[in-house]
């Protein structure tokens, strides 16, 4: 009796170990040991092989940056979608796989990551502590409303701007200095 | 916000004949294509047998719902995704930005139920963002404050003043008054000017007497004035202090749901600032602006009158100088803008790098924090050098601008005076009015800012005042001794309907039983104690205690009835005593004492140089975690609830601590229907009962060795806490 519930806790023990070490351990993902292939429903499965020789099938895995502003296409985490979203692995260098996988990955990637760049700013009019966005990005035209204050116009690197609307999107500036002088005089109360 | 958009009618054209007579009961927009582009004009329409996409008037994608496992909502970097699960299996359905983020993941929410078969149908609590006709952002308030008719902000402004009907008379009138005196003096100048000075026979009789006449004159328009700025200083603080007071009675009733669904910040707002909007308008603008407008129409009749050219000729001038005003104050506000910023700027790194000072230490990195600092600052100098400057040069020519008219007044009227169509005294009569036409220019042109604040300010207030409580008492409201058995009758509640906190929960417990509630944080543990204690209602099922519905019994007795120890002690700015009381404000000192001495509180409440008279709150004595939690116990105690509520009230305490209080809390628990919430298992060994919660569910129930013995969740908490503490 007390032998078995000695070994049930070893065994919880050991469960727990085991998770950290999971979490803890950097898994590299390269063509060798996975196969990329895309779903029916117009996401991307994985079939991976463990250190440990297992081979693991995934309906669809998850695909983010690590650096998705200062280096997109280095470090991508491969992750289970579900859950805890654990790490399945990482690709350390995108261009290295074969030109079908990384489609197929970049496909994911612009599933996931939505910061349209402002190209041109049309207007930009302030009105009782908002100021309301008439803007053309790279993914189209739109609208978006901004409050005012600090913190809500920000700068993330040199001449590089971020901006939070009010429903939680994002917009970039990619470079002030490549804007007309109008434009950046309508920003300048913003930076 | 609105999870039931009404389809355009092309659109709903081409779907009425596939849905053949079912409701649509969810539809939303999306507006972002697979890629990623901005594409306005697509719709999701849910009814409970299909999910139907629909894009400029076409319908791209038809999902079966009876054959679907699941919809989901995820949302992914900046934006979100709407996906079909089927055996595990995912399908892309439509994209959307952080605009409809919220209510597809209602729409996921509710078309999930129809997948499960279940019928409810899911209601949003949250509150819109924009104006839906004027597509400004609305302030935290239902209605638009610009879009509701000046109408009915009149309205509820007539209905504030309606109160103060005396100190507004008598401000209207002091007003009045006074605009008449300032405009009747100068006629009283002017024959000053014409039949004393110019002709400069007048005697020393008639000089006295102007004299007297002006000083008495200027001495009932200077009285008038005090008059009005204190009365209406009075009427603002008292409409303010009103407005505070019924606007904090009407937070203090409105349910928790309310509340939670606003910053606590945001409500101070709307009680401090919004009230003082009010009455700054009230003090400062709305007797000024009378007076203001009242004296210019005065001088501008009297000036067409004297001489209808040369006031047409000043009038002229005004819209000019009015255009230049406003052109001016917005140049201006941007140049002080600007620098406000920079400074918001030097002031969050310079708290940064203090507040991280050890940090910066600890790695040596001051020299390149200074640097970087004075440059900074270096910036901030010549902004504010180029501010000041320009500001230097370009005010005095505006106001050189803004008054140019009456220069144009002195040459066409000193010409008149030449050629005597004019006398000297009527001269400077007009040059003064065509003044009193000028100067209020800069005033006027801030007035619609003004009133739109006090039209929000408004708006926010009337938000709150209008707002129905939606836990109230039933009109057959039940007051009843409670015995403390109490009953999760197949409860579902979540805080935002679509993501269930608590799901068909079904519990039942004993008079005088303890209850353990277990589980990792985020599983429903604090929500369950606040659907007992009635700060939310169940969104489906029903809590009873003593086989009476909650809903059914009268706040004040349940409330009088259940007693909390949380984590954090909250203490009152007061007395020990004071707080300690809190509950029941009649009790006896004896009483207090009897409740602190059970609370293990009453002897190092007596070490204190003030014992039970020590002041503590904000700026008061600061007790330690464990005395803090012993006030709370005693005060619990006093109060004599027949139910129990201990939320961690022990975990934030070091082991000695601990061992007092639990002491403390045994005495306390005795007898009482209690639910103790943990995550120290240990403080549970007195439970009768332990509850796991784990995924929105009750996963285990039974006594400590029950659950051990079953090797489930339980067992795995408490293995994992041997470890650590070992």
């Amino acid at each position: 009796m007390t032998e078995t519930i000695v070994k049930n806790e070893y065994d919880v023990l050991e469960q727990q170990k085991q998770a950290v070490e999971d979490i803890i351990s950097v898994r590299l993902i390269t063509d060798e040991n996975a196969v990329f292939s895309r779903t029916d429903g117009g996401f991307v499965s994985l079939t991976f092989t463990g250190e440990d020789g297992k081979t693991v099938e995934y309906n669809r895995v998850a695909v983010h940056r690590c650096f998705p502003h200062s280096d997109p296409n280095h470090y991508i985490s491969i992750r289970e979608p579900d859950g805890d979203g654990r790490e399945i692995g990482l690709i350390e260098d995108l261009s290295s796989l074969s030109d079908e996988t990384v489609n197929m990955l970049e496909e994911q990637l612009s599933l996931r990551y939505f910061t349209p760049k402002i190209i041109r700013l049309k207007n930009i009019r302030e009105e009782y502590g908002y100021s309301y966005w008439d803007v053309v990005t790279d993914k189209g035209a739109c609208r978006f409303t901004v409050r005012m204050g600090s913190g809500n116009v920000y700068s993330i690197g040199k001449n590089r701007y971020l901006i939070n609307d009010l429903d939680g999107n994002r917009f970039e500036i990619p470079d002030l200095y490549e804007m007309t002088p109008r434009e950046i005089k309508q920003l300048d109360l913003f930076i | 916000m609105n999870i039931r958009y009404t389809l355009p009618d092309d659109e709903m054209e081409v779907l009425a004949p596939l849905i053949k007579g079912e409701r649509i009961e969810y539809c939303v927009p999306f507006d972002l294509d697979k890629n990623g582009n901005f594409n306005q004009g697509g719709w999701v329409a849910v009814t409970r047998k299909a999910l139907y996409l629909l894009q400029d008037g076409e319908i791209i994608n038809t999902i079966d719902i009876t054959a679907t496992d699941e919809i989901l909502c995820s949302s992914e970097v900046d934006n979100g995704i709407l996906v079909a699960r089927k055996d595990g299996q995912d399908s892309f359905i439509c994209r959307f930005s952080m605009r409809y983020m919220t209510q597809n993941s209602y729409l996921a929410r509710g078309a999930t139920l129809f997948c499960r078969g279940q019928n409810r149908v899911i209601e949003s609590r949250e509150r819109e963002k924009y104006c839906p006709q004027c597509k400004r952002v609305l302030p935290g308030t239902n209605e638009c404050p610009r879009c509701v008719g000046a109408g009915r902000t009149f309205s509820r402004f007539w209905d504030l003043c309606g109160a103060y009907a005396l100190p507004l008379l008598v401000i209207t009138v002091f007003m009045a008054v006074s605009s008449v005196i300032t405009v009747g003096q100068q006629f009283i100048q002017r024959d000053f000017i014409d039949d004393v000075l110019a002709p400069a026979k007048g005697t020393a009789s008639q000089v006295i007497m102007f004299f007297a006449v002006m000083l008495a004159l200027s001495l009932l328009s200077l009285t008038m004035s005090t008059v009005n700025v204190i009365w209406s200083n009075r009427l603002g603080t008292k409409i303010s202090r009103d407005l505070r007071g019924r606007v904090y009675a009407k937070i203090n009733s409105l349910s928790m749901d309310f509340i939670s669904s606003r910053q606590a910040g945001e409500l101070m707002n709307r009680v401090v600032h919004d009230s003082a909007h009010v009455r700054e308008f009230m003090e400062n603008a709305f007797a000024q602006m009378l007076t203001r407008i009242s004296v210019m129409v005065l001088a501008l009749i009297t000036m067409l009158v004297m001489n209808w050219q040369l006031a047409l000729l000043s009038l002229v001038f005004v819209p000019l100088a009015f255009i230049l005003v406003r052109a001016f104050r917005k140049f201006e506000r941007r140049l002080w803008r600007q620098q406000w910023r920079f400074d918001d700027k030097v002031n969050d790194r310079l708290q940064d790098v203090i507040s991280g000072i050890r940090v910066v230490k600890s790695f040596g990195q001051e020299e390149r924090e200074t640097v970087r600092f004075k440059s900074y600052i270096e910036r901030l100098m010549q902004i504010q050098r180029r501010n000041e400057s320009l500001w230097a040069t370009l005010y005095p020519f505006v106001t050189l601008i803004i008054t140019s008219g009456s220069y144009l007044i002195l040459y066409f009227g000193g010409s008149a005076v030449m050629s005597e169509d004019m006398t000297i005294g009527q001269l400077v009569q007009f040059i003064a009015y065509a003044n009193m036409l000028y100067m209020p220019l800069q005033y006027v042109s801030r007035l619609p800012r003004m009133i739109m604040r006090l039209k929000t300010a408004l708006e926010r207030i009337y938000d709150i005042l209008d707002e129905e409580p939606k836990i109230d008492d039933a009109d057959d409201a039940k007051d009843i001794e409670i015995h403390g058995n109490v009953e999760f009758d197949d409860v579902t509640f979540g805080y935002k309907s679509y993501e269930p906190v608590l799901e068909q929960i079904n519990l039942s417990v004993n008079e005088g039983e303890m209850i353990g509630l277990v589980g990792s944080s985020g599983t429903g543990k604090s929500t369950m104690i606040n659907l007992l204690m009635r700060l939310y209602d169940a969104d489906e099922g029903q809590v009873l205690i003593d086989g009476v519905p909650i809903s059914k019994l009268s706040k004040s007795c349940l409330h009088r009835q259940i007693g909390v120890v949380l984590q954090e002690t909250f203490l009152f700015s007061g007395t020990l005593f004071e707080n300690i009381r809190y509950a029941n404000p009649d009790a006896t000192l004896l009483d207090v004492i009897r409740a602190a001495k059970i609370a293990n509180a009453h002897d190092f409440i007596t070490k204190f140089p003030d014992g039970y008279d020590t002041y503590v709150g904000e700026r008061g004595y600061n007790l330690s975690g464990g005395e803090r939690q012993r006030i709370a116990i005693a005060r619990a105690i006093l109060h004599n609830p027949r139910l129990l509520i201990l939320d961690e009230a022990t975990s934030s305490l070091d082991t000695e601590t601990e061992y007092q209080i639990q002491e403390a809390l045994n005495r306390l628990i005795e007898g009482r229907t209690t639910f103790a919430i943990a995550h120290r298992l240990s403080t549970l060994r007195k439970a009768d009962r332990i509850v796991v919660l784990d995924k929105h569910t009750i996963a285990e129930v039974g006594t400590h060795n029950e659950l051990m013995n079953q090797k489930g969740i339980y067992h795995g908490l408490v293995m994992a806490q041997l470890e650590m503490h070992m």
